[in-house]
């Protein structure tokens, strides 16, 4: 399972190279290293508890890892910057943006507010233009309010703007969470189980909804997920985790037909799953995740 | 299995019924018995709370004993058993208690209630409704109706009223509704003419407000008759009764309420009142006669004055009528004419009087409510003709309020809405004021000015950044001691090109604070809620014990200032003002900075760094991860915060004269925070509001019940507040929709007290 050496590095986007971390005695990530490709969507799968959002929190800077090292280079043409240590509106400022596997909106803000904090960020004009209300300020404002308009029609909120994000059906919230990351036009997008909750309607609209952002926007994908359709039909490449450390890395096909990834996920060993893999090549891991078995209606649909 | 029902062969044999209805009983017994000792407690505060003053003050037990164990504590414990058996009973009561007009009869009922049990009625005495009867029965010389009136007539025509609006609504028959409005009226003119004839016969100036409740409450008692009435709705909207007033014409109200009240002023009023006397309108031109008052002044007293109401009060309502813009800016220009002729009308009466008899004082003396009242009357044209303005009869889109309303529609509403309010505050702001007598001018001045800019800064803080500052009294501080260190107040002089006037420290003040913002801020950034809260507490005590010990002989100690502050000064050009130790001068003063302060923290709400507090404040992580550097938006909440109470100290500093480090205690930290949580926090009017209430309610309480007992009052009234509504007096947008939410999500969790959990 040793990653292809890339060919060309400058379009590398995470850089990740042995990092661990630790909590107390407890290995969160145990020598993880990888590397994401400009423009692909990588997946990252695993059980609970493989280390998933903690890989996600040492992107993002939350968790400063012991071990290790995190270059990224987060728009193209930018030259590779180190992550570690880094706060975390630093790093989103570099070109990450990302959304939480509970959503976290504020919810008292409306679904428009919600995303020109996001836009905002990149904005200049300070308190002082503010209360005296400078032209340049008040452009500004009405510049992020357009911004946030069109990322509120691209992931189809259009006509929910003025609501509270609190009173937003459950997919609406996921996807004005996109919208939020989106507002801080990052090169690349960290999405934490984006179809948690959702209905398989809304779960295949987010499929496209993905494959488009990281299609027109150029916007490199990293996606926690674990619902094995989703990921299996967005996904360019799957790094699959499990207890901290990288068990397996490769392209959809590659990871379904992975011994000791069906191990990982039937918790038997790695020679039995191999055995059951050749025995029974209709037992796909698709079958093998912990929600009920597509219905036969949700098959036609695909 | 096809059905949904349990199938028969799982389910052992059914549980017998009788244990499980015994205990079913024993539960309603239980909350039942409950309920009426929580009643009957609740009965025997409210008869300890509303008692006379008996005992000493330091002896408890005896008072204790003198107020628990009189007859009068039945009527309370009666009180607690009447709402035991509302609550219990509500199920019944509430099909008729959702009938229209059961409302405002309730409140009617509230309001004559508190005005002939807790509020004075007759000041030269300092006497309640009660001691004023006796004052009635003893003193010849008053009409039979007035003596009638204060012995049994006004009970019984609440007691009337009650009887025949309940037997109206249950019967549903429009007469009841009607006697009881004949009742109420009759009620509000009787305690009008009767509280009249008493001023007339004892003399004296009269600030008591009992008479004024009860007329307001008979008033409302005929509203109730007379909705009940008119409406035969099985469940009352009164909201949908109040859009559908408000919707009909946009303003109309106000502008009849602005015609009734100029009216009133320019006929009843009192305009003008030199040494104990009171001279009405007319009486006020022929007291002029003669003098050398300027032309504008002689007119306006002869006919000008009444043109002038005249003509705003027809040209506003006729906008509001037609709803033509272009009549709307006629009445707003003619309102402003009319309020700038009043007041320099006023201006030359009391200059003259001022002049020719040196005993009636300067400039702004004797002068009665009538001119004032007049200026706020206009205010409220104004407001009218702002609607029409805002929203004319073209963009009436929903001629009828039960069609749904369009976005755009609301949106010129709440416009429409904001700018009348705004002119009708800012003409209660100007005008109402320098009507008040000079102890309330004095309070509003040393009690209440200083906490609104307290208030809207901090709400800054805690409101919209959600920190919970509990030291902010400690920025107030090193406001005033900058201003006191910059005019040479302190044992340490500045050097001489430092040396100023104080309304020029202002900005030294505010660097200064800054400062002290981003220092308290730096350290505790990591820290949140309750933990901040503690530190900002100890940095709160620091500032106030260093200000104690007198560091390198900085602050003078506990001796205070010394020499005194000096009062500002304004020189622009040959314009000079000068503020001395008159108390309303002030009051414009801090009126400007006020709105100074309003208009721009309206701004940065509005901004993206009001959005990243709001942001901060619901979720600090996703805040981060959006890209909002919370470090810097939380220093600029404390330095924006803290900049604000400088200029407060300023304020403070430069008015009193003289303060030392006692003034700067925790408890009065704790009071700012409690006075932007009960008004709404993260609202600017509502921490205004919450300033304004709190800090005048004990003054008036001070009046109205015994010394001791008025924090219990004001506590009181902050636990039914934040009991009944807890967003805040005048709740903000954002804080409202989070608690609504949050109400939703798990009922329990908002309120005080758990919703149907009380009792």
């Amino acid at each position: 399972m040793i990653p292809q050496p890339l060919a060309d590095t400058h379009d590398v986007v995470f850089d990740v190279e042995h990092i661990t971390l630790r909590f107390g005695g407890v290995v969160s990530l145990n020598d993880v290293s990888m590397q994401m490709r400009r423009g692909e969507i990588l997946a990252v799968i695993g059980p609970n508890g493989a280390g998933k959002t903690s890989l996600f929190n040492v992107l993002t800077g939350v968790y400063t890892p012991q071990e290790g090292r995190v270059l990224l280079r987060g728009r193209p043409g930018d030259s590779p910057v180190s992550v570690i240590g880094k706060k975390t509106h630093v790093i989103n400022r570099l070109g990450v943006a990302r959304t939480f596997q509970n959503i976290r909106l504020f919810p008292a803000l409306t679904a428009i507010e919600n995303v020109k904090v996001a836009v905002e960020t990149r904005q200049k004009a300070g308190p002082l233009a503010a209360m005296l209300g400078m032209p340049w300020q008040r452009k500004e404002e009405r510049d992020s309010t357009a911004a946030a308009y069109a990322l509120m029609r691209d992931v189809g909120l259009g006509e929910r703007g003025n609501e509270l994000a609190s009173s937003l059906a459950y997919g609406e919230q996921r996807r004005l969470e996109i919208a939020r990351a989106l507002g801080t036009n990052p090169g690349v997008l960290l999405l934490d189980e984006p179809a948690a909750g959702t209905n398989p309607q809304e779960k295949r609209e987010l499929a496209e909804l993905i494959s488009r952002i990281n299609r027109e926007r150029n916007i490199s994908v990293l996606l926690i997920e674990h619902d094995m359709k989703l990921v299996m039909s967005v996904a360019d490449r799957i790094i699959v985790l499990n207890f901290g450390g990288k068990i397996a890395e490769g392209t959809p096909e590659e990871i379904q037909r992975n011994p000791a990834v069906v191990a990982a996920y039937l918790g038997t060993s790695a020679e039995d799953a191999a055995r059951q893999a050749t025995d029974q090549p209709e037992l796909h891991l698709i079958d093998t995740q912990l929600e009920p078995p597509p219905t036969d209606e949700e098959r036609s649909g695909d | 299995m096809t059905t949904l029902e349990t199938p028969p062969t799982t389910t052992p044999t059914p549980p017998p019924p009788p244990p499980a209805m015994r205990r079913a009983g024993n539960e309603t017994s239980r909350v039942l018995l409950k309920r009426l000792a929580g009643c009957l407690i609740g009965g025997f505060v409210l008869g300890l709370m509303v008692n006379s003053k008996e005992g000493s003050p330091d002896d408890f037990g005896f008072v204790f004993h003198q107020t628990a164990l009189k007859p009068r504590m039945l009527i309370f414990l009666a009180i607690g058993v009447v709402i035991f058996a509302g609550i219990t009973f509500w199920g019944y009561l509430r099909q008729h208690a959702r009938r229209p007009g059961v409302r405002p009869l309730g409140m009617g009922i509230l309001v004559i209630v508190v005005s002939q049990v807790v509020l004075n009625w007759y000041d030269p005495q300092t006497v309640k409704f009660n001691g004023l009867r006796k004052l009635v029965d003893k003193s010849s010389g008053l009409s039979s109706t007035t003596t009638w009136f204060f012995d049994w007539l006004s009970w019984t025509l609440v007691a009337l009223s009650v009887v025949v609006t309940g037997a109206a609504i249950v019967t549903r028959r429009r007469v009841f509704g009607w006697v009881t409005t004949v009742l109420g009226i009759a009620g509000a003119v009787l305690a009008w003419t009767a509280h009249s004839d008493v001023l007339d016969l004892g003399g004296g100036i009269d600030h008591s407000l009992g008479a004024y409740g009860d007329v307001i409450g008979f008033l409302i008692l005929a509203g109730a008759g007379a909705t009940v009435a008119l409406s035969q709705a099985e469940v009352a909207d009164s909201r949908g009764f109040m859009t559908r007033v408000m919707e009909y014409r946009p303003g109309l109200p106000f502008a009849v309420l602005g015609a009734v009240l100029a009216a009133f002023s320019y006929a009843r009023n009192c305009w003008f009142a030199p040494v104990n006397r009171n001279l009405d309108f007319a009486k006020t031109h022929d007291a002029y006669q003669g003098t050398d008052i300027n032309s504008l002044a002689s007119n306006y007293l002869g006919w000008l004055g009444w043109v002038c109401f005249v003509v705003v009060a027809v040209l506003t309502l006729a906008a509001t009528y037609l709803r033509q813009r272009l009549l709307g800016w006629l009445a707003a220009g003619a309102a402003l004419v009319a309020t700038v002729l009043t007041f320099f009308s006023l201006k030359s009466m009391t200059d003259v009087a001022a002049k020719s008899v040196p005993q009636f004082g300067k400039s702004w003396n004797n002068l009665g409510a009538g001119g004032f009242t007049a200026c706020i009357s206009y205010g409220l044209f104004a407001a009218a003709a702002a609607y029409v303005i805002a929203r004319p009869k073209t963009r009436a889109a929903g001629k009828s309020a039960t069609l749904p309303v369009s976005r755009a529609l609301e949106k010129a509403r709440n416009s429409a809405n904001m700018k009348a309010l705004i002119v009708i505050a800012l003409a209660v702001a100007l005008f109402y004021p320098p009507m008040l007598s000079q102890y309330w001018q004095n309070v509003l001045v040393t009690q209440m000015a200083v906490y609104l800019l307290l208030a809207v800064g901090l709400n800054v803080v805690v409101g919209w950044a959600g920190l919970l500052d509990l030291g902010y009294i400690a920025f107030y501080a090193v406001g005033a001691y900058t201003t006191a260190y910059l005019t040479g107040s302190l044992p340490r002089k500045p050097p001489s090109w430092l040396h100023m006037t104080p309304l020029l420290t202002i900005p030294f003040a505010i660097v200064a604070c800054l400062i002290a913002g981003v220092l308290l801020g730096a350290p505790t950034l990591r820290l949140r809620g309750d933990y901040l809260a503690i530190v900002t507490l100890g940095f709160g005590e620091i500032i106030q014990i260093v200000a104690q010990n007198n560091p390198g002989n900085f602050t003078n100690g506990p001796r205070g200032v010394e020499p005194p502050v000096p009062h500002p000064k304004l020189e622009i050009g040959g314009w000079k003002i000068t503020w001395g130790l008159d108390n309303l001068p002030y009051w414009y003063l801090l009126l400007v900075m006020l709105a100074i302060v309003v208009v721009l923290f309206y701004r940065l709400e509005n901004s993206r760094l009001g959005r990243a507090w709001a942001a901060i404040r619901e979720d600090e992580v996703a805040a981060q991860a959006s890209g909002v550097n919370t470090v810097r938006a939380k220093l600029l909440a404390f330095a924006i915060g803290a900049s604000t109470s400088a200029l407060a100290g300023t304020f403070f500093a430069s008015q009193t004269g003289f303060f030392d480090p006692t003034q700067f205690d925790i408890f009065t930290s704790i009071l700012i925070v409690a006075y932007v949580v009960f008004g709404g926090m993260g609202s600017l009017p509502g921490a205004m509001a919450g300033a304004a209430v709190l800090t005048w309610l004990p003054e008036f309480l001070k009046s109205q019940v015994p010394t001791d007992d008025r924090q219990m009052w004001v506590g009181a009234l902050v636990l039914a507040m934040m009991i009944f509504r807890p967003a805040g007096l005048l709740p903000a947008k954002r804080r409202k929709a989070e608690l609504s939410h949050l109400d939703e999500a798990s009922p329990g969790e908002v309120s005080a007290i758990p919703r149907g959990g009380a009792m």
